[in-house]
């Protein structure tokens, strides 16, 4: 079973779902120590203040917010945790909307919510009705001292948690200032585009794809620790500038061969 | 505009789109330093060998991967490098998707890509591909190296432009069935339970509209800020009460749809805290 990161409850109504809250994803990225290349020790972090030059111990670090160059306001970390919200330990789902409206830039982080104690009907009533209705239900979260817009989905047989993304954190493309071509791409463009994307269309299987940088680093380790030396491999670079429809032709013809 | 953080070559086929990546994400958090209390003075991190307890400059430190066996192996950031795939300037489109069949979870960091040459093909394809995603209403798949890591992303339509989504491998995304999601049938909801639970959700059913969520939690700290700044002092908030389980799924259902008709819901979270107390 996974290790519940979180414990508390979702109401929708007066109904009251208890749950626990597991990460959905795990990191297995491959993580070094930075050690000092002269004598392969390990390397120590050392906070010291800027006008003694002395280690400061971390009871005497605050946390400054700079309002002008140099000047700052200090805060203790209660002082910043103030601002979190009521630490209720509820998620109250203020609202139910379409899964399909939410465009998903606004999924942030993924975690899975288990069955609290004494939830187990409350959680597969939730679960159902959020799958049947296909809703998904808004609420706030309050986790690790900061209040989050979340969104609570059925997700197979379980639920779901995502932290949201605030509409004022997302750049709108308007704000790119995208260039217009001279022309619009014409309709034969667009139709061997169209067979190009048929023709490379498939199911998505997320197993297809497999993370190979982070193997070639596992095999540098192991080559390195059996006191093999890597090679170097070269760069080659596809040229920018083309004849759009000829480039479309030759994809298509390759692909069909 | 935004700053790009990348510039390559979108591949499709035999097209070439060059496009610089761009956030699709602004950070609007507010950031603290670390200061020392006692006379308010920035605090500095150093780094320090715990060999020979000197200060160690940037360029004489490297990584080192620790073993099972406590040894390690040094790894220089150019034989990093030079693992790196051999066109890490490309994003190689490998297939299209249906974007309905990828479900978020696998989603990680937005960016936009935005045409990165002046050129009128290079500008018509980039056009050509997001009228062509928005039509089909499908996504493409493929990998990109950035700062020395491999990405598998999703390039899709998003508002006239073209987005990339990073995405988590398949390994990082914890499978639901480890999940406790209480699926024994004793479990299951009966019906009437179901019909009642659906009718308040479609009750309490509205548009999407983001833009009405605004986040409290940086209006607050904002607020603490700048009462501390005027040198007032910060209460943090007691616990609230947490409600306790229904032991009748069906009342308090039919209760909140009793109530959704009578226009009472902002009441619910007074009532349920009353619930939750002991009786006196």
């Amino acid at each position: 079973m996974l290790r519940s990161i979180w414990n508390g409850t979702i109401t929708f109504g007066l109904t009251v779902v208890p749950i626990k809250v597991h990460s959905a994803t795990e990191d297995h990225g491959v993580h070094f120590h930075q050690v000092h290349a002269k004598d392969g020790a390990r390397i120590k972090q050392r906070r010291v203040c800027s006008e003694e030059g002395k280690e400061v111990p971390y009871k005497e670090v605050a946390k400054g917010y700079e309002v002008r160059s140099g000047e700052y306001v200090l805060l203790s970390q209660d002082e910043i945790n103030a601002a979190a919200g009521e630490q209720s330990h509820l998620i109250e789902i203020e609202e139910f909307v379409c899964a399909a409206e939410i465009d998903p830039v606004h999924y942030d982080h993924g975690y899975y919510l288990g069955a609290g104690d004494d939830g187990q009907d409350a959680y597969r009533l939730l679960h159902d009705a959020l799958a049947k209705a296909e809703r998904v239900g808004i609420g706030r979260w309050v986790f690790h001292n900061r209040e989050y817009l979340v969104a609570v989905r059925a997700l197979d047989d379980a639920l779901a948690l995502h932290t949201m993304r605030f509409a004022d954190e997302l750049v709108a493309a308007d704000d790119l200032d995208l260039p217009t071509p001279s022309r619009a791409p014409s309709k034969r463009e667009v139709q061997m585009a169209g067979q190009l994307v048929d023709s490379l269309h498939n199911d998505f299987k997320p197993q297809a794809f497999e993370d190979g940088y982070r193997e070639r680093v596992q095999q540098l380790i192991e080559a390195k620790s059996r006191g093999e030396e890597p090679e170097l491999p070269e760069d080659a670079e596809p040229a920018g500038g083309m004849d759009l429809e000829a480039a479309l032709e030759a994809s298509l013809s390759g692909s069909r061969s | 505009m935004a700053r790009s953080l990348w510039t390559g070559t979108l591949s499709f086929g035999l097209v070439n789109v060059p496009v610089a990546l761009v956030s699709a994400v602004r950070d609007v958090d507010f950031h603290f330093h670390q200061i020392h209390e006692k006379d308010a003075a920035p605090i500095e991190v150093q780094r320090f060998c715990s060999e020979e307890d000197v200060e160690v400059p940037w360029e004489e430190i490297t990584h080192a991967y620790e073993l099972k066996d406590g040894g390690q192996v040094i790894v220089s950031d150019l034989e990093l490098q030079a693992i790196e795939p051999r066109r890490t300037r490309t994003i190689d489109i490998e297939q299209f998707v249906d974007l309905a069949d990828v479900d978020p979870i696998y989603f990680d960091h937005p960016y936009f890509l935005v045409p990165a040459a002046e050129d009128d093909g290079s500008i018509r394809a980039y056009r050509l591909l997001t009228e062509v995603m928005s039509q089909t209403d499908r996504a493409a798949l493929g990998r990109f190296v950035m700062r020395a890591k491999e990405y598998m992303a999703i390039v899709r339509h998003r508002e006239g432009a073209l987005t990339l989504t990073t995405m988590r491998f398949a390994d990082e995304v914890r499978a639901t069935k480890d999940v406790d999601a209480a699926t024994q049938k004793s479990h299951k909801p009966t019906k009437k339970q179901l019909d009642a639970a659906v009718a308040v959700i479609e009750e309490l059913s509205c548009e999407w509209e983001p833009e009405k969520f605004k986040d409290r939690y940086r209006a607050r700290l904002k607020r603490v800020v700048d009462r501390k700044r005027k040198g007032e002092t910060i209460k943090v908030p007691e616990a609230a009460q947490t409600p306790s389980p229904a032991p009748d799924l069906m009342a308090a259902l039919e209760q909140t749809l009793e109530q959704l008709q009578k226009g009472e819901s902002a009441r619910w979270s007074q009532q349920r805290e009353r619930e939750a107390e002991p009786a006196t």
